[in-house]
């Protein structure tokens, strides 16, 4: 038995408190703390990354897997049980990265209550980790609510003006959404004919074919409710500009980056991977519903005058291709399109972090995140100007950031589902044309005689480059993620 | 072989009579009452504690009472309660009358733990009445008029229920010549006829009041509202949960009322099931829409006895089954978890009415700067109470819905999961104004130490029960096994 994973979770939610005692002793010797806190989370997570790489786990199992008995009674039985794969593995790594960039880019952005924000941080990092690597359902779902706790201080305490409105939908929406997925799961339950919470072994009565295909439905509409409202999927997406603007940047990174990805993640590891049959037989709907989503993420962005709010649709977008790709490859039987889903994850995290964090950067610099208002960055701020243009070429999966690779593979993927999605190579078209659009009113324009502003310090620099150079290395090693979400993929193709 | 019972009744019981006459002697020491009540109140929760986990072996002589382990569960629930509100009460109560309050207290716990055990219907009514007589006094005790409104508004409501349920035991006894509980159920469930189905929905109606129940939840917000906050605690958190345990005890074992309307329809489980829903919208709804902390507890409360009842359902829906068994212990478990956190809402609200002398809700924007201990015990039991987890309101929520998810009632799982969501909406419109909004000051109020030790045990018992909560769904897993089987 391994202890990785449970120290991995552990580590940060036990550190909460400390880095909360300190940070109030002495702010500096808090944010320290809580750097070398979450770079030690960051190397765990990335030997966990590494280890998954080089022996991946075959279809179907987890490498450093953890159970023990926590509930049982009767007729009800639950377990602690922790395990990765390929699908989890690179999650894990970039939420843990994500991390310690948020605390780096925090110093500067967040000037009050700064105590319980390092804390609830740590709470959110232990939190998310669990969900990715819980493989129990109740877990999962006991994981999955505690992220809703910190959030909604973030949004709450350090967020805009109408940061408290933003609260309360987001805490609503996502708790409405997880509660109805957790009915969902437990109507399963009682369906079975040897209840079982525990995903390898529904997935094992699965191939046994145990679980008959009626039971599938109610918990797969049921799950589709809560995984769409943190995608988010249109028409459930309301929540999100709204959490997004208000947010601080290092939370709306934190947001985007890490919280989205709960429903992706969700949505190939649950829906897929539990439902499989009802999902195939759906997989038309749901394909159609991330190509909507992709659409109308990438238009509604071109209409957004805040800088923060086009970022905010661009997620809305590019996790449209998160279920776009997991669902073309129940169609089709690609791998290619669950390969692409789990590249893309990792890719999105990244590359829209670093322009939410770049955000918060030119309004605090700049005074405004108006796209109108926001001249001549390129003579004024050329420093933030090259990271700004440098960010969105990664948001558009432009070569050589390896975003392009993984929207490539879902369109491909998509297209040997049926030739009639190959209009979703419009979406990184209309995709290009806004941020293209954006840059050229921001930072082509002519800068206003007499608007001073400070340009970021090369540390700001070597931060963002934290962000960006990761997504170039990989679309040379991109087999560093796509090697072990192979079995991940073939395994979950040859469910239903 | 010493008996435990019977060495409670008379603690409690000596406690009642005794400590009223200290108002005699005028010690000068006016918590001293107050003192010795709590001293007799945790001895009587270590003793039915003690008998509740070691049960005897020997059987129990008399018929009137019978120490089982449900009943254990429910008078620990009812003694702790009390304990914790006898222990608020030293700072809160202001009053001439202390060793009064006291001993009236004392009355009311002994009353609820022989309701807990009660195995006969005139020792449930007796009981039933030690019970609610002097939290009638008590509810009045500010004499204040809206403290004596409540008192009356209580008083007659609780009147009409005592005469109702006092129609419905004369019924049965006439219909089966027995009083004992088991006896009357046994009848009912051979010989159905349509004077047993009247006297069962006279039981629902009689219990209901107290276990507030839509429609019977109109006296709850006022009596409340009105009456001192401890003893709001003390009926939301200890009485309600004694007419939850006679509930159980009369209504479980009867299945059909099919004598009544001659409609297959007409189940006990159907009526549970109508219940249940109505009385968490209801409660759910009203809420959202209060100006005043107590009220807003009060309608939650009201939701909250809507969960607890759909174990009813599933018990009632396939008794003797894996379900029935899992409804039951949801019940029970939820009942310990609802007494838990509604008694540490409820006492926070107390001290917040105490500090700053109000109680409605701009009280408590920026609460989390003035008296952070109590905020941070209102947030714990407010999301202890939507079911968040891992906190204890989520393991008996989940185990409520888990007895109803597959099957016929389906439905009322939904129900309960879109209510717990909903309820989120104003428990974290609280937690919102007080971490959030801007209060009128920002000076730190005192909290007393009385209270801060109570909310310390509170808030342990919510995060504890939530992280390791094995032990307790054993205990009332067992209670629940032991009566169903």
């Amino acid at each position: 038995m391994s202890y990785v994973l449970s120290l991995l979770i552990a580590l940060p939610l036990v550190a909460a408190p400390f880095v909360y005692l300190a940070t109030r002793a002495n702010r500096r010797l808090g944010i320290y703390l809580s750097l070398a806190l979450s770079i030690a989370v960051l190397v765990i997570a990335g030997y966990v990354f590494w280890q998954v790489y080089s022996s991946p786990p075959a279809g179907g199992q987890y490498l450093f897997q953890e159970r023990y008995s926590w509930v049982s009674f009767s007729s009800f039985g639950l377990n602690y049980f922790l395990g990765t794969d390929g699908l989890s593995s690179p999650l894990l790594f970039v939420s843990a990265l994500l991390t310690v960039l948020v605390i780096i880019g925090s110093r500067r952005l967040i000037d009050h209550h700064e105590a319980e924000y390092y804390s609830l941080i740590f709470m959110f990092e232990g939190a998310i980790i669990g969900v990715f690597t819980s493989l129990n359902l109740i877990l999962f779902y006991i994981f999955w609510e505690i992220v809703l706790i910190p959030m909604f201080f973030f949004i709450g305490v350090w967020g805009g003006p109408r940061r408290k409105y933003a609260a309360l939908k987001f805490i609503i929406f996502t708790f409405a959404g997880s509660t109805i997925m957790l009915l969902g799961f437990l109507y399963f339950y009682m369906g079975m004919p040897s209840p079982s919470f525990d995903i390898p072994t529904i997935q094992a009565m699965l191939q046994a074919g145990q679980i008959p295909v009626s039971l599938e439905y109610v918990p797969l509409l049921a799950s589709f409710i809560g995984f769409a409202v943190k995608l988010p999927l249109v028409p459930f997406h309301t929540w999100l500009p709204d959490a997004h603007v208000e947010a601080p940047s290092p939370i709306s990174v934190l947001l985007a980056g890490v919280l989205l990805k709960m429903g992706g993640y969700g949505f190939i590891r649950i829906s897929i991977g539990l439902f499989p049959s009802a999902s195939a037989q759906y997989a038309w709907v749901f394909l159609g519903l991330g190509l909507f989503s992709m659409f109308y993420g990438a238009v509604a962005a071109l209409l957004q005058r805040d800088l923060k709010k086009m970022i905010a649709f661009t997620s809305i977008n590019h996790m449209g291709f998160v279920l776009f790709g997991a669902y073309a490859t129940l169609i089709s039987g690609s791998v290619l399109g669950i390969q692409g889903a789990i590249f893309q994850m990792f890719t999105h995290a990244l590359a829209v972090g670093s322009l939410f964090m770049l955000s918060g950067y030119i309004q605090h610099q700049a005074g405004t995140r108006e796209i109108p208002l926001l001249k001549g960055l390129g003579t004024t701020m050329p420093r933030t100007a090259v990271i700004l243009v440098l960010g969105a070429a990664a948001a558009m999966g432009l070569p050589p950031f390896s975003s392009f690779l993984a929207e490539f593979m879902v369109i491909v993927a998509g297209i040997s589902a049926s030739a009639i999605t190959a209009i979703s190579v419009l979406v990184p078209v209309i995709t290009a044309g806004y941020f293209l659009w954006m840059i050229k009113r921001t930072v082509l324009s002519p800068a206003e005689p007499g608007h001073e502003a400070h340009d970021m310090g090369w540390s700001d620099v070597a931060a963002f480059a934290v962000y960006l150079v990761p997504l170039v290395i990989l679309i040379v090693t991109s087999y560093l993620i796509l090697t072990p979400a192979f079995p991940v993929a073939q395994f979950l193709k040859g469910l239903p | 072989m010493l008996d435990y019972l019977t060495l409670t009744v008379a603690l409690l019981a000596g406690a009642g009579l005794f400590l009223p006459l200290l108002q005699v002697f005028r010690t000068g020491r006016e918590n001293l009452a107050g003192y010795i009540l709590a001293l007799v109140l945790a001895a009587a929760l270590v003793l039915i504690g003690l008998f509740t986990l070691y049960p005897s072996t020997v059987p129990w002589a008399g018929s009137l009472v019978r120490p089982d382990q449900i009943g254990g569960v429910f008078a620990l629930v009812t003694v702790g309660v009390t304990l914790a509100v006898t222990i608020a009460s030293f700072d809160f109560l202001k009053s001439t009358n202390k060793p009064v309050y006291y001993g009236l207290l004392a009355f009311t716990a002994l009353g609820m733990v022989l309701l807990s055990y009660s195995q006969d219907l005139l020792m449930l009514f007796v009981s039933w009445e030690l019970m609610s007589l002097p939290t009638y006094v008590l509810a009045g005790f500010d004499k204040k008029t809206r403290s004596n409104e409540a008192s009356v508004k209580y008083a007659i409501i609780g009147a009409m229920s005592s005469a109702v349920i006092l129609y419905a035991i004369s019924l049965a006894y006439g219909l089966t010549g027995s009083t004992q509980i088991v006896a009357v159920v046994a009848g009912f469930t051979s010989h159905p006829s349509a004077l047993a189905g009247v006297a069962t929905l006279l039981f629902v109606a009689g219990f209901g009041f107290k276990m507030s129940i839509v429609p019977f939840h109109m006296w709850i917000p006022d009596a409340y509202e009105g009456a001192p906050t401890t003893i709001s605690t003390l009926l939301a958190a200890a009485t309600k949960k004694a007419g939850f345990i006679a509930a159980i005890r009369v209504l479980l074992g009867v299945t059909t009322l099919y004598a009544v309307t001659r409609s297959p329809l007409f189940t006990m489980a159907n009526v549970f099931a109508v219940l249940a829903l109505v009385t968490m919208t209801v409660g759910n709804i009203s809420a959202l829409t209060q100006k005043s902390m107590t009220r807003l507890l009060a309608y939650s409360s009201i939701a909250q006895a809507g969960y607890i009842l759909i174990g009813f359902v599933a018990f009632a829906n396939a008794p003797g089954s894996s379900a029935a068994v899992l409804g039951l212990t949801g019940t029970v478990f939820h009942v310990i978890n609802h007494a838990v956190m509604k008694g540490a809402a409820f006492l926070a609200a107390a001290l917040v009415v105490l500090q700053l002398k109000r109680a409605d809700l701009k009280a408590y924007d920026g609460l989390g700067k003035r008296m952070p201990i109590t905020a941070f015990t209102l947030a714990v039991a407010f999301l202890g109470l939507a079911g968040v987890p891992p906190l204890s309101g989520f393991w008996s929520k989940l185990i409520l819905v888990l007895s109803v998810a597959n099957g016929p009632y389906t439905w009322l799982a939904l129900a309960a999961i879109l209510n717990s969501a909903f309820s989120l909406g104003y428990y974290a419109w609280i937690i919102k104004r007080m971490y959030m909004d801007e209060g009128e000051s920002t000076d730190r109020v005192k909290e007393p130490f009385w209270f801060v030790l109570i909310f310390a045990v509170m808030v342990g018992l919510i995060i504890g029960i939530g992280l390791f909560p094995q032990q307790v769904i054993n205990f009332a897993s067992n209670a629940a096994a032991g009566f169903a089987g």
